[in-house]
């Protein structure tokens, strides 16, 4: 019952990757599985809570609704590529300064849609920001200290955060 | 057991208190949160479940043959097959030989959803390939849904050998009830139905495990399955001795309960390993967790009435409830304990009726959901206070600070013998009032209903959060229990290496989301004047473990608090008895200060942690006989107030003594039309005594708050009158998104607790345990004008439009 | 939950994709977007043998206008429409495209797709039904269109034969004096709609010359609704009222675990209510 595989080649934070693959297989099982690129999660695969969210061509898409062939040619990024090395990217660390996780397993989706809502939008309101991540599911948080971070992270970006009294001393 | 003695809380601390960044944050921050999703072992095989389409049914055959023939299948284990290979699964029910709970179904499937058959493949695309072909012969049976028909004679069994679908009942009576309502001026009576949702975490319940024939050792890794010292049950459903058995805890992507005690995917794995000789992982996909997953909450129907004298003065409380377990029944009635924990909330009752009848359906069963049946209670009383308020014609707050418990009865017992350790109601209710504008929006309510014809309602509740849960009130419900267990410890254990650095090890599942690193780091810290973050907090799994029990009942913080108190007085004890060596002094003469030990007020003589723990590493020479080498200690910390029920169970005992409160206040808007319910503002104060973390805390009561939303409006398990099962996607069970989820302005009130360190109270359920009753009340008073009540949770857009059109609109 | 096997074929051209569905037929289902066919195939509702991936047909992403009409190819995601200038010139469309799922749904979706996938409670069919739109439906045989009345044959059915592919839909460019709306009502925010309601007045010196209504979650798939009672008239709430409870009296909704009939019936009355108002005041009506 097993059908002809498919090459797919793509990008993967500036990685590139050549597989064959079963056809049926989701973007997101390629990047676990296939890939061993862990942080984009599994939670409903019938595109409702987002959590496997990455950017695909710098564009949002569920990756449990996208094909993994789809991605051929393709530039994806995943939470995986957000920091440089030791360094944090502003939204992690915005989400590490106002808690914006508690269990963390919505976070790489909600890091990657942040991503693209700074990117056009780098002065958001709360309330855009509220809007802008209604695609995302969070069970722990209540929405609010996400929104919290992503503010906090459009004041890094700009160049204009304050200083954290709490962060760790390296 | 009699109270421990009062602690005084009067240093002043330097980490406690602090809303650091958290400890536990960088590796999920970068995608490396090793989940059980996320892991894998050589060889592994996945498993995916036949599952029952029918509510009720035989099951005559099942014809695996196709099945085995789909590539990348390896074996098909029915539920037959799984009678041999396993035994039943832990069951802390009435009478678990008669509601035998088996992680495959054998003779017949009990609910829509239930696995009859374990397909084990090469890939999990394979194992749901091999189930499309597994053909299983039903024959379906009579199938009983609604829990009032399950107690009449003649209903469907779900449980033959039981005889009858009432699972449990009693009546409890505590105080003297017949007196309380004798002194009442009158009653208010009503009928509340609060229906069933649950946790469903974005991460569903995974477990793989490893079975090694050469060894006979089960290496299980889940995220869950704490109760550690329970495991040995587990390793009786897997049939291997108990000490064989290795469970190692993974992060959890949320729990809210429902990985407590996921016993289920690791018996499914664990047997299947053992069957077909390789690793396997069971992991539930989203159906699985919707339909199979055995923690739904509570569904509870309440016949009610609350005594009153005509001033407001609440005598007497007198309900029956009938609880819908589902088809099983693993945690007993414990969430009835949770209630009974409370059941008077923050008033002067001095007499409660509390009568139960527990029964089966043809459902999913019960699990743990954040609140754990204490939440329906705070629901059902408000709806009672408010009722009462309506009655008399008084003010909502009024009612309650008559009421109300008063600063100077602490610690005030309920009549059902548990006690309220601290609390101070009145300062609550007040901040919250005042930050929720409460007379800006009364106004606001009349000025935009006449002018704009908008329904818009105020909504008001103050309820109690119990923290920490004794095991008693899982067998103080039987005269004779089974198993009158009296422990649930928390372990740690705290390692300063040869340079002074610090590890604390955890023993438990501890990490759901809630913040267990933070905690321990944030305690150790305190203890040792140290940075938090640079305190290591690793896990170890069983194998190698001491006594556990993971979060739950908002117990974590507290009972890791007491094992780090435990550790380090051990620790600082040994360091003590080696610094007096090297700076030549007696201990009394020495103090802790600043990260060392010093000479009392002489701070040249002094040894730091570093220096102390470097003699203790590596020159055991130099130090007097009775010095062993190391320094690291171990504390079991059993839980610190809890006395035993009476024998004629009209005291319950202590069971759940640290006890916290909050006020929510909730405005709402209804649009009549459709029924939809929608936030223009909403206040929460929790007091959880002395917070370790604020900023952590506020985000457990705002994200149990959105909980509680989604249970009051969206959220709902249904099966229709066929038992079919209507919620199996989440394009029908629907979790609120940051858009049904206004913003929380939090305040906070601290009255320590004097039984724990530092006076710290559990708070992580509080948000989810008061919103669903202000936001009823919220509705109520939006739709004011029309005279209706909302009784049924949720309260969906439809309902809401019912209650209207039966009032006339 | 994870889809049955299928084997997957990505035509370069349209000829190609006409060609395979000629060959392949009903055991071929056109796979664009994926949005509401994926999560169909991973609960094994759907289990086509074959799929035929459109997402590389360029040719097909377009959104033209000329003269009265504006057109849309099938590849033409959620997202591209509302961002395309020429989308303008039916402002209903937009309005409906607009309440499609979140971002990353609009980022992926195509409005032929939700067009073709025919859910009775999506949006865009019922403001195709209520723009009297058509759709273009190719095979290798001809090349035809099919009115938005003739379109829709049941829940998730269109009337196409089995090697057809949808590879456009046009509706009329807005003419002077006409305002729309789309007013929805769902559990959560852009959730799916319980009841959604597509609606386009034409006003003509402050008399009603044209209103059409199109309705989903209100039938097994969208529907028009008769609002012809309106013609003629102006749109006092009054008018407004009788037209909704009108349009709506014979309508038997199916009922699901979001609503029953009765309730169903009551929502879409205030809906259409709502969206008559908004269409007039967008037409240039005072109310």
């Amino acid at each position: 019952m097993s059908q002809p595989s498919v090459r797919v080649s793509l990008t993967v934070n500036g990685v590139g990757y050549e597989r064959d693959v079963d056809p049926r297989t989701a973007l997101v099982d390629l990047l676990r599985d296939g890939l061993g690129l862990t942080g984009t999660h599994i939670g409903c695969e019938q595109g409702v809570c987002g959590a496997c969210t990455v950017l695909v061509d710098g564009t949002s898409v569920l990756s449990c609704l996208m094909l993994a062939v789809q991605a051929d040619g393709c530039e994806v990024a995943t939470v995986e590529g957000l920091a440089s090395g030791p360094e944090l990217h502003p939204l992690q660390e915005a989400f590490w300064e106002k808690q914006g996780l508690q269990c963390g397993f919505c976070t790489p989706g909600m890091l990657m849609r942040a991503k693209e809502i700074l990117a056009s939008d780098p002065a958001p309101t709360a309330e855009s920001v509220r809007e802008a991540i209604a695609g995302n599911l969070c069970r722990c948080t209540g929405y609010q200290f996400i929104v919290e971070s992503v503010l906090d992270a459009a004041d890094r970006m700009a160049g204009s955060a304050s200083e954290s009294t709490t962060a760790p001393k390296s | 057991m009699t109270a421990p003695a009062e602690r005084q809380h009067t240093k002043v601390t330097n980490w406690v208190g602090k809303s650091i960044r958290r400890v536990e944050d960088p590796k999920f921050l970068r995608g490396k949160g090793g989940y059980i999703g996320d892991r894998s072992l050589p060889g592994m095989l996945h498993v995916a479940l036949v599952k029952s389409p029918y509510a009720h049914s035989r099951i005559v055959s099942i014809d695996t043959s196709e099945a085995l023939k789909v590539p990348g299948v390896v074996a098909v284990i029915t539920g037959q097959d799984a009678l041999s290979l396993a035994d039943p699964l832990p069951d802390f029910g009435p009478d678990p030989s008669k509601h035998t709970w088996r992680l495959l179904a054998a003779e017949k499937v009990r609910y829509v959803g239930e696995g009859v058959a374990a397909v084990v493949a090469q890939t999990r695309y394979a194992a749901e390939d091999g189930v499309a072909e597994v053909l299983v012969d039903y024959e379906p049976l009579d199938v009983l849904v609604d829990p009032e028909e399950a107690l009449k004679p003649g209903a469907p069994l779900v449980h033959e050998a039981l005889g009858s679908n009432i699972a449990y009942e009693r009546t409890f009576t505590f105080g003297d009830v017949d007196a309380a309502f004798a002194e009442a001026d009158l009653v208010v009576e009503d009928r509340l139905h609060w229906g069933r949702s649950g946790s469903q975490p974005i991460e569903p319940v995974g477990a793989i495990a490893d079975y090694d024939d050469a060894t006979g050792q089960m290496t299980i890794y889940e995220n869950s399955l704490s109760f550690t010292s329970y495991l040995f049950m587990l390793a009786g459903t897997l049939k291997i001795p108990s000490h064989k058995l290795d469970l190692h805890p993974v992060p959890a992507g949320g729990s809210f309960g429902s990985k407590l005690w996921a016993v289920k995917p690791a018996a499914i794995a664990g047997m299947c390993s053992k069957a077909v000789g390789r690793p396997v992982m069971y992991m539930e996909d989203r159906h699985d967790a919707l339909a199979n997953n055995d923690h739904q909450g509570s569904d509870r129907i309440y016949y009610v009435t609350l005594g009153l004298k005509k001033d407001g003065t609440i005598t007497a409380l007198k309900l029956h409830s009938i609880e819908d377990y589902g088809a099983y029944i693993q945690f007993g009635v414990g969430h009835h304990g949770n209630a009974l924990a409370q059941v008077v909330g923050p008033y002067r009752i001095k007499a409660v009726q509390y009568g139960l009848q527990a029964v089966f359906t043809n459902k999913n069963q019960q699990g743990a959901y954040r609140g754990f049946g204490s939440e329906v209670n705070n629901w059902m009383l408000e709806r009672m206070v408010d009722l009462a308020a309506r009655t008399l014609e008084m003010d909502p707050r009024d009612i309650r600070r008559m009421n109300f418990i008063r600063p100077d009865e602490f610690p005030y017992f309920i009549p059902t013998g548990n006690v309220y350790d601290s609390g101070d109601y009145e300062p609550v209710l007040d901040k919250a009032l005042e930050m929720a504008r409460w007379d800006y929006w009364q106004a606001e309510k009349i000025r935009l209903r006449e002018q704009e014809g908008r329904h818009i309602g105020l909504g008001l509740v103050t309820c109690q959060e119990r923290s920490v849960f004794s095991a008693t009130e899982f067998w103080f419900w039987f005269d004779e229990p089974g198993a009158p267990v009296t422990s649930m410890p928390e372990s740690v254990t705290i390692d300063v290496d040869a340079l002074g650095n610090i590890t604390a090890t955890l023993y438990s599942c501890a990490f759901w989301g809630n913040s267990p690193e933070t905690m321990a780091a944030q305690l150790i810290a305190e203890e040792f004047d140290v940075d938090p973050h640079s305190v290591n907090v690793v896990y170890a799994g069983t194998g190698q473990g001491l006594p556990a029990t993971g979060p739950g009942g908002s117990r974590f913080t507290v009972m890791i608090a007491g094992a780090v108190e435990g550790a380090v007085s051990k620790i600082k004890k040994k360091a003590f008895a080696i610094a007096s060596h090297l700076l030549e002094a007696a201990v009394d003469d020495l103090e802790w200060a600043d990260g060392g030990i010093q000479v009392k007020g002489s701070a040249d003589a002094r040894k730091t942690l570093g220096d102390i723990a470097i003699t203790a590493h590596l020159f055991k020479h130099s130090l007097p006989e009775e010095i062993e080498s190391g320094l690291e200690a171990s504390h079991v910390f059993d839980h610190p107030y809890t006395t035993m029920p009476s024998a004629d169970r009209k005291d319950l005992g202590v069971f759940y003594p640290f006890m916290g409160h909050a006020c929510h206040i909730c405005v709402v808007e209804v649009d009549v039309d459709t029924g939809k319910v929608s936030f223009l503002d909403y206040v929460a104060v929790h007091d959880a005594g002395t917070m370790v973390n604020p900023r952590s805390l506020e985000g457990h009561m705002i994200g149990g708050t959105a909980q509680g939303i989604g249970s009051s409006l969206l959220e709902e398990f249904v099966y229709d009158e066929n038992g079919d099962f209507q919620s199996g996607s989440f394009l029908n069970y629907l979790l609120p998104t940051s858009m049904d989820v206004p913003t929380i302005k939090c305040g906070h009130y601290e009255t320590p607790s004097p039984y724990t360190p530092y006076g710290i109270k559990g708070g992580g359920e509080g948000g989810r345990m008061m919103a669903p009753g202000a936001i009823f009340a919220a509705i109520d008073d939006a739709l004011e004008p029309f005279g209706v009540r909302v009784r049924h949770l949720p309260a969906t857009p439809e309902r809401i439009v019912e209650a209207l059109e039966q009032a006339g609109h | 939950m994870k889809s049955a096997p299928f084997t997957y074929h990505r035509p370069r051209s349209v000829p190609e994709a006409l060609e395979l569905k000629h060959e392949l037929g009903g055991d071929a289902r056109v796979l664009a977007g994926g949005q509401s066919l994926m999560p169909m195939m991973h609960f094994r509702l759907a289990q086509p043998a074959h799929l035929i991936d459109i997402n590389g047909l360029d040719e097909l992403a377009f959104v033209r206008r000329q003269d009265d009409r504006l057109t849309v190819g099938a590849r033409t995601r959620h997202a591209e429409l509302l961002e395309a200038a020429d989308a303008k010139s039916s402002p209903l469309l937009t309005q409906a495209v607009a309440w499609v799922g979140h971002a990353q749904v609009r980022h992926r979706g195509t409005v032929v797709g939700s067009i073709a996938h025919a859910d009775p409670s999506a949006e865009i069919p019922a403001a195709l039904l209520a723009l009297a739109g058509e759709v273009t439906a190719a095979s290798t045989r001809s090349t035809r269109t099919i009115a938005a009345a003739d379109l829709f044959d049941g829940p998730f059915t269109v009337s196409l034969a089995d090697d057809e592919i949808i590879t456009s839909v046009a509706v009329p460019v807005s003419a002077a004096g006409t305002g729309t709306a789309f007013v929805e009502f769902s559990r959560i925010f852009h959730g799916f709609p319980v009841v959604g309601v597509a609606a386009l007045v034409q006003l003509d010196a402050g008399v009603v010359s044209r209103a059409s209504i199109g309705l989903c979650g209100m039938a097994a798939n969208a529907v028009t609704a008769d609002v012809s009672g309106l013609v003629g008239l102006p749109p006092t709430a009054e008018a407004v009222e009788a037209a909704a409870r009108a349009a709506v009296a014979d309508l038997e909704p199916p009922a699901d675990i979001h609503g029953s009939t009765k309730y169903r019936k009551r929502v879409c009355i205030a809906l259409i209510r709502r969206a008559l108002d908004e269409a007039v005041t967008n037409a240039g009506g005072i109310r």
